[in-house]
């Protein structure tokens, strides 16, 4: 019980014998790889908006409003700007919350609900991947006239050479910023995969613990928030 | 007695009425996303409009980080080194705005007199 006592004083506990924070290694660092990694998405964010914002007085080659480009929706013709990339939102806000619950039944040690949760999970972050090559498919093919150039070529669409809709600096920059979050959209759906199935195996229970589920979780959360702020400064700015 | 303290670390602090809290989050987030399509509509594009944007998109990530990322139940002290490196963000911010209104003097000759300088793609904007 003395020796108890001596482990958590406050003194001791940055001598190593207990966690800084009280939270576990694991975490910790997982807290520091988001904050590092929400440095670089909100350098490419930053990038965004300087170019984006160099190209105000240009008045032969205006920077598109993103309701001109994104305003399609799956199954119909019609002009619905902004709808399909709410619904991709709506889709990711939601497997967000079905990981957290699955963090929750994780601290109960309830394996059936984090497996199911974790599943629901999956399944939410596999819909937003769909969805997203559904854009860019939409985004590279482009619209039926396309553009006459000076010269009388047609371009069709976008790509990193070219864009109909307005500056080439305009595809590039959306490419890079959500294939970036969706490679991190990917990454967090196979490691989801991978808990999903140490936790289907009563790996956890073994450990007696579900920590991998809460540290998944952080970056699962992380990959929402940024999306949080992607959608705001592409689609509604 | 070393188990226990290996315990305390993993299941610290998690409140009792945590799922209620959750779908109560859920709720304000999907209420915020919609208020954010609302103005999308309602108001032409505008300063203010965007800094309404960006005012309801840092609400959402802190009902994200405190509650889903779980960070209103941890140590005060974690959450300042994360939150705190963030500023560093904003002074970039700051720097690019001022940075990016002399690219677009320099690029467009901003003077009103001079025609915009013809570009590749400079004609027929028929896309839509």
């Amino acid at each position: 019980m003395a020796n108890t006592a001596t482990l958590t004083n406050s003194k001791t506990q940055w001598g190593g014998g207990n966690s800084p924070f009280n939270v576990s290694y694991g975490k910790l660092m997982m807290w520091i790889f988001l904050l590092s990694d929400a440095f670089t998405f909100s350098s490419l964010l930053v990038a965004y908006g300087f170019i984006r914002y160099s190209f105000n007085g240009d008045v032969a080659n205006p920077w598109p409003s993103p309701d001109m480009v994104f305003n399609h929706f799956p199954f119909t013709h019609a002009h619905l700007p902004l709808m399909f990339v709410s619904l991709m939102t709506f889709i990711l806000i939601f497997s967000s919350v079905t990981m957290v619950l699955a963090v929750e039944a994780g601290h109960r040690n309830s394996r059936k609900e984090v497996v199911k949760y974790m599943i629901m999970t999956i399944l939410g972050g596999a819909a937003f991947l769909g969805c997203q090559a559904w854009e860019w498919t939409h985004f590279i093919a482009g619209t039926e006239q396309g553009k006459t150039l000076l010269d009388g070529t047609v371009i069709k669409g976008a790509n990193l050479f070219q864009n109909e809709y307005g500056p080439v600096a305009f595809a590039d920059l959306f490419f890079i910023v959500t294939g970036f979050h969706g490679f991190h959209v990917f990454s967090g759906v196979v490691l989801n995969i991978i808990i999903t199935i140490q936790a289907a195996s009563g790996e956890f229970d073994k450990r007696g613990h579900y920590e991998m589920v809460e540290k998944v979780g952080l970056y699962w959360h992380f990959v929402d928030l940024v999306w949080v702020f992607v959608f705001t400064f592409y689609y509604l700015i | 007695m070393s188990a226990h303290t290996a315990d305390q670390i993993v299941h610290h602090d998690a409140p009792s009425d945590m799922k209620a809290k959750i779908w109560r989050t859920f709720w304000i987030l999907l209420v915020l996303t919609l208020v954010d399509i609302a103005f999308y509509f309602i108001f032409p594009p505008s300063t203010y409009r965007n800094w309404l944007f960006i005012v309801l998109g840092i609400v959402k990530a802190y009902f994200i980080v405190s509650i889903f990322m779980h960070m209103k139940f941890e140590k005060k002290f974690l959450a300042w080194m994360i939150v705190l490196p963030m500023s560093f963000v904003v002074y970039l911010i700051t720097l690019m705005i001022i940075e990016g209104g002399y690219t677009d003097d320099s690029r467009n000759k901003n003077d009103g007199n001079t025609p915009a300088k013809k570009t590749e793609q400079h004609d027929n904007h028929s896309g839509h």
